[in-house]
């Protein structure tokens, strides 16, 4: 009963989100397709930073090849967008093998600055290459219809949770939980880490890189500080830290509220929105550090003194 | 003698450190082998350089018949599990998923879905008794709680060969009783084992054989009651006026 409960609430909200464009005004549309892909994004970081434990600051460059592989794809070899989707999504996916696998040797501090390093490395390089337009950008042809990026947006966000609540329950998801709390362990265990974390990186890479291609098509005009914005990661982090690390709807509920709280303060306050901003993120990292996941989990039993058992733990 | 592990001539220095010197024995498949030595012996060296933690400096390392060169998890999969001295418990997940973990992997990795692994693990636990804290956290569970937890996930990955790695440390003595009787049946299922411990009761309650080393050298190898009194042995442990 309370799992169909459950289950019928979902499908409710994912029914409410599928019809939003047909009902909504275009400003709240435009502002569901950028949330969509920070959810997503958030959900990527979710599977290497979340359930694996490696917080990589490096999603931005897997968003950047996304949209770079895409517009390339489309402009120069004038190949449809689902085409280009997939083989920009493919970029991405071969660049987090060839650098997961001696990046992911390192652990903790060492893992996010290397990852770091590569967000400001890359749209570095890709800003001499030709094929990329060097740092002027590109222009993809226009295609003006909001409510179907925002679909496909919606559409790559499910495809994404779907893959998560997958892992979650498998044996590979179980494989990535025991690397996060314990590497030597695993390994004890007979699980093949390298193996392990590689896949994880890659599997983060080729969602964020799809969310890039749609962006790229959408935006219409990419250049290497919008695609590969290092502030992106900062955002994607935050999202699912907020929402819940490692579980499956967390990441999504952070990117929502986060999204809605950010633009609700600029919208009113424009110029001190970021201070208002850092302080939300303040006080949640205070009241709930294990996000919205684990209060939804047990504010149920605790009530408030959840928050006041949080402080404490917080040693504030 | 059916050997199932077989050091020749194993050595392991750490730059100027020598931990493992001209280190040779034979473990008897189903045979519970002590290793014992004061502090700084080379013991968890041993169990590292068996699991695949560490690699030696010289000399092999046969299982069953094989020379062992793989890494840790491929050495899991054959059948070789361990527990740590300092027990390393999946923190953030539950007892249950623990040793779900254990099963999931270790030798038989692959075979079980998720829910026949978390059955095996319930088994487990009941097995070392602690079947009352399935749910609770890893990270919550008191010391001795931990070591039998060390040993659920040890026994989950199904293993040929065990290496146990100071499990009593820090029991007390109904404790290390209940313990004792976990082992004992572990050799009753033909699980070969090799157990560095320092408590002595432990050593003559299970060791079939016992090998003594002293810095990172063999200086006894053979029955327990013989080389417990060997006055070399004595010595080790308590110094040469009391030898």
């Amino acid at each position: 009963m309370k799992l169909l409960i459950r289950w019928s609430v979902l499908a409710a909200a994912l029914a409410l989100l599928i019809v939003l464009p047909w009902v909504a005004p275009a400003t709240l549309v435009q502002f569901g397709i950028s949330t969509l892909m920070l959810a997503t994004l958030a959900q990527s970081w979710s599977i290497i930073g979340g359930y694996t434990g490696y917080a990589s600051f490096g999603g931005s460059v897997f968003y950047g090849l996304g949209s770079y592989g895409t517009a390339i794809a489309m402009i120069e070899y004038h190949l449809p967008f689902g085409v280009g989707l997939i083989l920009g999504a493919l970029v991405a996916v071969i660049f987090a093998v060839l650098v997961g696998l001696p990046v992911l040797r390192l652990r903790g501090h060492y893992f996010a600055i290397a990852t770091l390093a590569l967000a400001q490395v890359v749209p570095a390089i890709v800003s001499n290459l030709e094929i990329a337009g060097r740092n002027i950008g590109l222009i993809l042809p226009l295609l003006k219809n909001d409510a179907l990026f925002y679909e496909a947006a919606l559409g790559l966000l499910v495809a994404t949770t779907i893959s998560i609540w997958y892992i979650s329950r498998s044996r590979f998801g179980f494989g990535l939980m025991a690397i996060r709390e314990n590497e030597d362990a695993a390994a004890a265990m007979g699980i093949n880490t390298t193996l392990y974390k590689t896949l994880a990186f890659a599997i983060a890479g080729f969602f964020s890189a799809m969310s890039g291609g749609i962006h790229a098509y959408w935006i219409t005009f990419i250049e290497p500080g919008g695609e590969f914005d290092i502030g992106l990661n900062v955002k994607m982090i935050i999202m699912a830290v907020f929402g819940g690390p490692g579980s499956v709807l967390g990441p999504i509920a952070g990117a929502f509220l986060l999204s809605g709280i950010s633009e609700i303060l600029s919208f009113k306050i424009s110029n001190v929105a970021s201070l208002f901003f850092g302080f939300v993120i303040v006080i949640a990292v205070v009241l709930m550090p294990h996000g919205l996941a684990d209060l939804w989990h047990r504010y149920k039993k605790l009530g408030l003194r959840y928050f006041s058992e949080n402080i404490r733990e917080n040693r504030v | 003698m059916d050997l199932i592990l077989e050091a020749r001539n194993l050595g392991k220095r750490f730059q100027g450190l020598v931990a493992l010197k001209h280190v040779s024995f034979g473990l008897v498949r189903g045979e519970i082998l002590g290793l014992v030595g004061p502090n700084g012996a080379g013991k968890t060296t041993l169990i590292n350089l068996v699991s695949g933690t560490l690699t030696p400096t010289n000399g092999d390392i046969i299982f069953e018949g094989k020379v062992l060169q793989q890494p840790t998890f491929r050495r899991a999969r054959l059948g070789i599990a361990r527990t740590f001295q300092i027990t390393k418990p999946f923190s953030g997940l539950t007892v249950l998923e623990n040793v779900a973990v254990a099963a999931l992997f270790g030798s038989e990795g692959g075979k079980r879905n998720l829910r026949q692994a978390k059955q095996a693990a319930q088994q487990w636990l009941e097995f070392v008794g602690l079947d009352q804290r399935l749910s609770m956290r890893a990270d919550s569970l008191g010391g001795p709680d931990r070591k039998r937890l060390e040993l659920a996930k040890a026994l989950a990955m199904k293993p040929k060969l065990l290496l146990l790695d100071e499990v009593m440390a820090g029991l007390n003595q109904v404790e290390i009783d209940a313990v004792i009787t976990v082992i004992k049946k572990m050799r009753d299922q033909g699980i070969s084992i090799l157990i560095v411990e320092h408590v002595m009761k432990a050593i003559r309650a299970l060791c079939d054989r016992l090998l003594v080393l002293h810095h990172g050298q063999t200086i006894a190898l053979g029955d327990p009651s013989q080389v417990l009194n060997d006055p070399a042995v004595v010595e080790a442990y308590l110094g040469r006026k009391h030898a």
